[in-house]
C-alpha cells in the first residue's frame, strides 16, 4: 500500500513538473520580439539556428542588421526560433514565418543550407537570405541557388589576414592558431591569419613563430584548454581561437596565465563577431560583418535589385569582413594603422591565397618567408 | 624544470576530477550498485554550481564562492543520485538502464533550464579561483613548485577526499559493512546489517562526489558550461576499473590517465616532446590500451565487488 501511494505521488510530481515546464516553454516562445506596425503579419523574418537571438554570434549579428533596416524604414519584423535542431524543424519554422506574412526570410548559418534548398522551390514568391552557405541537398550531390535566394559567403581569409597583421604590428612574434574542425571557413581564417602575420613580419623585418592546430571539434574541452595553456607556457603571446567554443578554452587558458604572471602576457583573438565581451583577454576579433551583409541584402530586395540565384561574397570591398577595432586592446596598433592596411588590402597590395584543398599550412602555403609554422597534427 | 612543473600542474587539472568521481563510483560499486550515471551526475552537479557562480558573480568571488559552489554541487549530486537509488534499490530495476536514463536526462535538463532562466544554453562564469602561490608551502623547493603553485583549492579537496575515503572504507565499521553488501548482501543481511540503507549510502556518496567532480572538472578548463563534461564520467568508470576498486590504485590510475591526457593535449607546447614527433593520437590511445591490457591480466581474479549490479533479494541464498 505504502508503495502504491508512493508511486502515485511520484507520478503526480512528474506530471506537475511537466505541466510547469510546458508553461515555461510557451512563455519563452511567446517572447519573440515584435516590432514595427501592430499588424498581424511580419514582412521581414529571421529564423534562428541552434542558438538564441542573443548568442553573440550568427543569430545576433544577422538580427542586428535586420532590425536596423526595419526600424529605419518602418517595416514589420519578427524572429522565429525552431523548437528543435534539424532540417525538418528548420523547414517547419521557415513555413511558420511565411505563414506569418514574411516576404523575406533571413537564415543565419550554414545549418540552413539544406532547409533553404528544400523550401526555395516551394515558395517562389518568398525571398531568402542565406548567410555563410549555399543551398544544397542532404548528400551534397546537388547545389542549386534559386532565383529567390541570395547566398552569402565571406572571405574569412581577409578577416584572418587583418587580425594576424594587426597582432604582429602590435609587437607580437610568437603566435598561435587553434581552429575547430578543418572545414573550409576555418582553414581560410587560419591561412589568412598566417599570411597576415607574414606580411607584417616582412614589413617589420622580424621573424615570427606560429603554432597551428585544428582541434577537430567546436567544443570547449579541457584538451583544448591544456593545449592553449602549454603554448602560452612555452612563450606564445597571442592565440587566435577560431572554432566556436574552442575560443572559450583559449580564453580560459589565457586568463589563468595572466593571473599567474600578474600581467597581460597571454592574449586572444576572437572570431566571427567582436568577442570582447566574453573575456578581457580578447585583443581583437576576426569578424564577419553579419549585420552589414544582411542590411545590404534587405536593402537590395526593397530596391528591386535582389541578387537572387547568385552567391554574393562579402569581403573588404563591401565592408563584409574586418578586424574588430572598437574594443581592441592593442598597445601601439592604431585605428589609422588599421585603416591603412585595410585600404592596402582593398587596393590589392596584398594577395592572399585561400585555397582550402590542403589543410596543412606548411604544404599549402609555401611562400611564407618570415614565418615559421609548427603544424600540430 | 619549468616544463616539468607545468606538466604536473596541468596533470592535476585532469587527475582531480577523475579521482573524485572514480572514488564516488567506488563507493557505489562497493555497496553493490553499479553507477554508470556518473556522467549525468557530473553534468548536473556542474550545472547547478556553475549557475550559482554565474548569478553570484560580482558580489562573491574567490575561494569562498568556490567552496559554496562545491557544496551546491554535492547537494545536487546527492539529490540526483537518489533517483538512481530508488530505481536500483527499491524498484530493483536494471541498474545499467536507470543509469543510462540519468545520463540522457542530465544534459537535456541542463540545456532546457539554462534556456528558460537566461535564454542562452551556455552558462558563463568568471574564474577567480586560481591560487598562484600557497603561502609558505610554495617556498619548499621542487615540491612547492609542483603542487603549491597555480593550483585550485579543489586539488587539495580531492586529496583530502582520497584520504578520508581510504579510512572510511578500510578502517571503519561503516566501510566494512558497505563492502560486505557489495560482496555478499544476503550474508550481510543475516548478520543484521540493513542492506538497503548501506546501498543507499553508497549511491548517495557516489552522487555527492560525482557532482563535485563535475564542478572541479569544468572550473579550470573553460569560461562557460555547455551542458557537457566531455565523457569524463565514463572515463572515471575506466579509472575505477583500472584502479581495481581500491583507493590507492584509483589514485595511481587517475594520475596515469591525467598525465597522459596532459601530455597528449599539451605536448605541442613542450619542445622536447614536440621534437619526438609522435602524433597526439598515440598519447591519447595509451591510457585505453593500458586499461585493456590490465583487464586482460586481472580479469581472472578481478577484484570487482561480487554482488555489484545484482539487485538485492533477501530470499535468495
Amino acid at each position: 500500500m505504502k508503495k502504491k501511494i508512493f508511486s502515485i505521488l511520484v507520478v503526480l510530481v512528474m506530471v506537475f513538473s511537466l505541466v510547469a515546464c510546458g508553461n515555461a516553454t510557451v512563455s519563452t516562445s511567446g517572447s519573440a520580439e515584435e516590432g514595427g506596425q501592430k499588424a498581424e503579419t511580419f514582412e521581414l523574418a529571421l529564423v534562428t539556428d541552434l542558438g538564441t537571438i542573443d548568442d553573440k554570434s550568427f543569430n545576433q549579428g544577422a538580427w542586428e542588421g535586420l532590425t536596423k533596416y526595419a526600424k529605419e524604414k518602418g517595416i514589420s519584423y519578427k524572429y522565429y526560433q525552431p523548437q528543435e535542431a534539424g532540417t525538418n524543424a528548420y523547414i517547419k519554422t521557415i513555413q511558420l514565418a511565411i505563414e506569418g506574412g514574411a516576404k523575406l526570410v533571413v537564415c543565419p548559418g550554414y545549418l540552413f543550407e539544406e532547409p533553404v534548398y528544400e523550401v526555395q522551390e516551394r515558395y517562389p514568391d518568398v525571398r531568402f537570405i542565406l548567410l555563410d552557405g549555399e543551398p544544397h541537398n542532404a548528400d551534397y550531390s546537388s547545389y542549386k541557388t534559386g532565383n529567390n535566394v541570395m547566398a552569402i559567403l565571406y572571405q574569412e581569409d581577409q578577416a584572418g589576414f587583418l587580425a594576424g597583421y594587426a597582432a604582429v604590428k602590435d609587437g607580437n612574434t610568437n603566435l598561435g592558431f587553434m581552429g575547430g574542425m578543418a572545414v573550409p571557413a576555418v582553414v581560410r581564417f587560419g591561412f589568412g591569419y598566417l599570411q597576415g602575420i607574414d606580411a607584417a613580419a616582412k614589413e617589420l623585418g622580424v621573424n615570427c613563430n606560429v603554432m597551428y592546430n585544428y582541434t577537430g571539434g567546436f567544443a570547449a574541452t579541457p584538451e583544448a584548454q591544456n593545449m592553449a595553456a602549454s603554448w602560452y607556457a612555452n612563450g606564445t603571446e597571442v592565440i587566435f581561437g577560431c572554432g566556436g567554443a574552442v575560443g572559450n578554452s583559449v580564453m580560459s587558458a589565457a586568463e589563468s596565465k595572466n593571473k599567474q604572471e600578474n600581467s597581460f602576457v597571454a592574449k586572444v583573438i576572437g572570431v566571427d563577431v567582436d568577442q570582447y565581451s566574453e573575456s578581457d583577454t580578447v585583443i581583437t576579433s576576426a569578424m564577419k560583418q553579419l549585420a552589414n551583409s544582411v542590411y545590404t541584402g534587405i536593402n537590395a530586395f526593397y530596391n528591386g535589385n535582389f541578387p537572387g540565384g547568385t552567391t554574393t561574397t562579402f569581403n573588404v570591398k563591401n565592408d563584409g569582413v574586418g578586424a574588430a577595432m572598437e574594443h581592441a586592446k592593442f598597445n601601439t596598433f592604431s585605428q589609422a594603422d588599421y585603416d591603412k592596411v585595410y585600404t592596402d588590402l582593398l587596393d590589392g597590395k596584398y594577395t592572399i591565397s585561400n585555397s582550402t584543398e590542403n589543410t596543412n599550412p606548411n604544404e599549402a602555403l609555401t611562400n611564407l618567408t618570415n614565418t615559421n609554422v609548427t603544424y600540430v597534427e | 624544470m619549468n616544463i616539468l612543473y607545468f606538466l604536473i600542474q596541468q596533470t592535476m587539472l585532469f587527475t582531480i576530477p577523475l579521482l573524485i568521481t572514480a572514488l564516488g563510483g567506488m563507493f557505489s560499486e562497493r555497496s553493490g550498485i553499479v553507477n554508470i550515471a556518473l556522467e549525468g551526475i557530473m553534468t548536473m552537479g556542474a550545472f547547478t554550481s556553475i549557475l550559482f557562480l554565474h548569478f553570484t558573480e560580482g558580489f562573491l568571488s574567490g575561494n569562498l564562492q568556490l567552496i559554496i559552489a562545491c557544496i551546491i554541487a554535492v547537494v545536487t549530486g546527492i539529490v540526483f543520485s537518489v533517483f538512481h537509488a530508488i530505481a536500483a534499490i527499491n524498484l530493483k530495476a536494471d541498474q545499467t538502464i536507470s543509469g543510462t536514463a540519468l545520463n540522457m536526462f542530465a544534459p537535456a535538463f541542463a540545456i532546457f533550464v539554462a534556456r528558460i532562466i537566461q535564454g542562452v544554453q551556455q552558462v558563463q562564469f568568471a574564474n577567480t579561483f586560481l591560487i598562484s602561490n600557497v603561502p609558505v608551502l610554495s617556498d619548499i623547493p621542487v615540491i612547492g613548485s609542483m603542487f603549491f603553485k597555480n593550483a585550485y583549492i579543489t586539488t587539495y579537496i580531492g586529496i583530502v577526499i582520497l584520504i578520508i575515503s581510504s579510512i572510511v572504507l578500510y578502517k571503519t565499521k561503516f566501510g566494512l559493512r558497505l563492502r560486505a553488501c557489495g560482496e555478499f548482501p544476503q550474508a550481510a543481511d543475516a548478520a543484521g546489517i540493513n542492506v538497503y540503507f548501506m546501498q543507499y549510502m553508497g549511491v548517495i556518496i557516489s552522487g555527492a562526489l560525482a557532482g563535485l567532480g563535475g564542478l572541479v572538472f569544468v572550473v579550470p578548463t573553460s569560461t562557460n558550461f555547455n551542458a557537457t563534461v566531455s565523457g569524463y564520467g565514463f572515463l572515471a568508470l575506466a579509472v575505477l576499473i583500472f584502479g581495481q576498486w581500491k583507493p590507492k590504485y584509483i589514485l595511481l590510475a587517475s594520475l596515469f590517465f591525467g598525465f597522459m591526457k596532459a601530455v597528449s593535449s599539451g605536448y605541442s607546447g613542450i619542445p622536447v616532446l614536440l621534437s619526438l614527433n609522435i602524433s597526439q593520437y598515440i598519447y591519447k590511445m595509451v591510457p585505453y590500451i593500458a586499461t585493456v591490457i590490465v583487464l586482460i591480466f586481472t580479469s581472472k581474479n578481478s577484484s570487482a565487488p561480487k554482488a555489484s549490479g545484482i539487485p538485492f533479494d533477501k530470499g535468495k541464498r
